[in-house]
Order: structure tokens, then C-alpha cells, then sequence
């Protein structure tokens, strides 16, 4: 595992106050937060960020790292020392990171390295520790457009954390089969009753609460319900009109391209985007594609119409003052 | 160890939907006193008459959870975060309609 510079992710020097650290936290977390930011790998950045303030805003983690010596560099090789941790006591419960394809968030995140020197105590301390029930979980689930738009059947291995009798954390391995509703949306959330955090001797069970990504696609963009496809024509489509088959999550369709339509123009179908309340709509945007000009046909077709349409300039809006 | 656990009933947590504030409080990690002043805010309604019985919408979910983001790893207090999750409803809004607008005119 590598080395992480706490110091030097929060951008303070060593001696830094508590205040200066609180301060450079506020600032990173504000730059990188992925709620507000536009930076690009602002989520990554924003959990080294805080990963770094877990330890460094706390005085025993703190000088528990620093006892580690300031001569490592950040991606480092590093292995705890044997003796690590022995004469320090961390109080509260450290996060622990998730596993797996689909896994449960919110409480992880953190590095192995984090998680080598703090262990992997409850993430879900003793003051969270709800009396009556379990805890609801967090995933998150990436399907394909395909199962967005028709519904289908997932078997997800969850690594689930569940605390232990002695108050220790053990990660355990879960298998939920899930009926993905058609035209679930990106984003949207999927609730399976029951399977959050058990509950010894009986005590209701939390819920698993599934958020849904949706992976990109080769053919399609989405936003929200609607999805938006480029469609590649001819010139004489373009310019004459033309009735062309365009594919839709739905299956393939005839749509009319009206005459004179240019590259880049957009088109709609109604309804064709992904079920729903109202249905998404399709955007069919057109890209005229040219014929090379290699084939002596297709160069006299080209010198013809740059004599017959001498009068046509593609620059002509540039050209306006 | 592992276990296989079927699950049947599975569904969209939808408009519909109303989901008690202790809940609420647990998924958005947000205590209650917060969550009443979100509402008091008007981010968010409540309804039922005790706080044992009251309950909010889950289409409410991802702005609290938003403001509940914004509380703890930005230490606004509840005030800013609701100006803030307003202000980044607008943004978002605002982006998706210049994207629907630019559809629509074949930019």
C-alpha cells in the first residue's frame, strides 16, 4: 500500500495548528465537494481530503501518524510498523472502506493505508447504534440503458458490514437478487425492505437502499427520461428528405427527416425515450456524412455541384458583418 | 461466508411515498432538530401531529441528504444549506434547460 501525506493533502506544515487544519479543510472541502464542485476527480480528491482531516483534527490519530516520522513521501511503499498503535488508544469509531462491485457507502471510502493504521472498528459507532431496529444500508448499483428501459433481474454481492459480539467489525459477504424496475432513472433510489442491518434476537431489520447509476452507452446519452442518439445521413437524406430507420431502446422506428435538414439539427421522438410518468422523449441528432470523393463517380458528382451551386457559401454567417 | 438471500419484493421509492423522520434522520445522517429546522425553512414539509408520527416525503430524500452533505462536510449551518441546496436546485435546473434548449434548436 502506499504512503499518504495527510500534511500535504490539506496543504499545512506539520506544526499546523488545529485551527490552520480546520481551516485548509474547509477551503479543500469547499474546492473539491461533489456536490458543488466542477473539478475534474473532485470526488476523489474531496475523500483524500477528508480522509487527511479524519486524522489530522483528531490529537490521538494525529500523533499516532506522526510518530510514523515526516521522512516518507506521499505513494510510498509503506507497511505499518510492527509495534504500530501499541501505547495508543483511539477513541470512537473509525470508518471502514468498501468492497465489492456494489457497496455500501456513506460510512467508507477510505484508504487501505487509512485503514491499516486505524483499523476497522465500527463504522457505525456505538451513539449510531439504533435500539429497536437495524440500520438502513447504502449501494450503489450500475445497470446497463437496456435494464433502465425494460426492467430485469441483478444478483448483487454486497460486502456488508455487521458488528460482532465483542464490538469488532466483520465484513460479510451478501447475495440480494433484484427485480429492477422498467425505466428506473439514473439516480433514482431502490428499496429492499429487510435487508439493511440485522438485528440479533429478532429486532427489525434495516432496509438496502439501492441508487441506481446508469453506464454509459454506445449508441445513447440520457438525460433524465430522455435519451439522445446521433444519427449519421447522407447528403441527398439531408437535402431531399428522406424516411430513415432510427434504433431506440425500444426497438427500431421509421422517422420522416424532413428536406433541407442540416447537420446537427435535432429531431423528436415522443414517447421513445425511457418509461415513465410521463415517458422520456428520443432526440435524433442528425450528422451528415459525406461520400469520400474517391471514386471517379462520386469526384464528378462533387465538380458538378461546385459548378452548379457556385452561389452556395457554407461561410457566408462568418463572413457578415 | 456467504448467503444467498432472494429478494421478491423490491420497488421504486416513489412521490407516493412518506417516510417516517426517524428514518429520515438515520438515511440523511442528520439529527431531528436539524431535519425541524430544514422544515421550518421550508426545504422540506412535514406532516403528522407528534414527532413520533411524523413523516416526509420521499421525493424530500435526496435535498435532505444534499443538506445533510453540506452540513457536515462543509460546516454551513442549516440556514446556509438551505440556501445553498436551493441555489443548486436553480443550477441544475437552469443547466438542464439551456441542454432541452439546445436540443430543441439543433445546436
Amino acid at each position: 500500500m502506499e504512503y499518504r501525506d495527510y500534511y500535504k493533502i490539506l496543504g499545512v506544515v506539520r506544526t499546523a495548528t488545529a485551527e490552520d487544519i480546520k481551516k485548509s479543510y474547509r477551503r479543500l472541502a469547499r474546492k473539491y465537494h461533489p456536490d458543488v464542485s466542477k473539478e475534474k476527480d473532485a470526488e476523489e480528491r474531496f475523500k483524500e481530503v477528508q480522509e487527511a482531516y479524519e486524522v489530522l483534527k483528531d490529537p490521538e490519530k494525529r500523533a499516532a501518524y506522526d510518530q510514523l516520522g515526516s521522512g516518507w513521501k506521499s505513494g510510498q511503499q509503506f507497511r505499518p510498523p510492527p509495534d504500530w498503535a501499541s501505547g495508543f488508544e483511539f477513541s470512537g469509531g473509525s470508518r471502514s472502506a468498501g468492497a465489492g462491485g456494489a457497496h455500501v457507502f456513506e460510512e467508507g471510502g477510505f484508504s487501505d493505508f487509512f485503514s491499516s493504521l486505524f483499523g476497522g472498528g465500527s463504522p457505525f459507532g456505538a451513539a449510531g447504534r439504533r435500539q429497536q431496529g437495524g440500520r438502513d444500508h447504502h449501494a450503489r448499483i450500475d445497470i446497463d440503458l437496456e435494464e433502465a428501459f425494460g426492467g430485469g433481474t441483478r444478483t448483487l454481492d454486497l460486502k456488508r458490514p455487521e458488528v460482532k459480539a465483542d464490538g469488532t467489525l466483520e465484513l460479510r459477504s451478501h447475495t440480494v437478487r433484484v427485480s429492477i424496475p422498467a425505466g428506473v432513472a439514473d439516480g433514482q433510489l431502490i428499496r429492499l425492505a429487510g435487508q439493511g442491518e440485522a438485528v440479533p434476537g429478532g429486532g427489525r431489520a434495516g432496509d438496502l437502499y439501492l441508487e441506481v447509476h446508469v453506464r454509459p452507452h454506445r449508441l445513447y446519452q440520457l438525460d433524465g427520461r430522455d435519451i439522445i442518439l446521433t444519427l449519421p445521413v447522407a447528403p441527398w437524406e439531408a437535402a431531399l428528405g428522406a424516411t430513415v430507420t432510427v434504433p431506440t431502446p425500444g426497438g427500431a422506428v421509421e422517422m420522416q427527416v424532413p428536406p433541407g435538414a442540416q447537420s446537427g439539427q435535432k429531431l423528436r421522438l415522443r414517447g421513445r425515450g425511457l418509461p415513465g410518468q410521463p415517458p422520456g422523449d428520443a432526440y435524433v441528432q442528425l450528422k451528415v456524412v459525406l461520400p469520400p470523393a474517391t471514386a471517379p463517380e462520386a469526384r464528378t458528382l462533387y465538380e458538378t455541384m461546385r459548378t452548379k451551386l457556385a452561389d452556395f457559401d457554407p461561410r457566408a454567417e462568418l463572413n457578415r458583418r | 461466508m456467504t448467503e444467498i438471500v432472494h429478494v421478491h419484493e423490491v420497488r421504486l421509492v416513489g412521490d407516493a411515498d412518506w417516510i417516517a423522520v426517524a428514518e429520515i434522520c438515520r438515511l440523511c445522517r442528520l439529527d431531528l432538530t436539524a431535519v425541524i429546522e430544514l422544515a421550518d425553512l421550508g426545504l422540506v414539509s412535514l406532516r403528522g401531529g407528534s414527532s413520533e408520527e411524523w413523516q416526509l416525503p420521499a421525493a424530500a430524500l435526496p435535498r435532505l441528504a444534499l443538506a445533510g452533505r453540506l452540513i457536515r462536510d462543509l460546516g454551513v449551518n442549516v440556514s446556509g444549506a438551505v440556501l445553498a441546496v436551493e441555489l443548486l436546485e436553480a443550477q441544475r435546473e437552469l443547466e438542464s434547460l439551456v441542454r432541452r434548449l439546445e436540443r430543441l434548436t439543433g445546436q
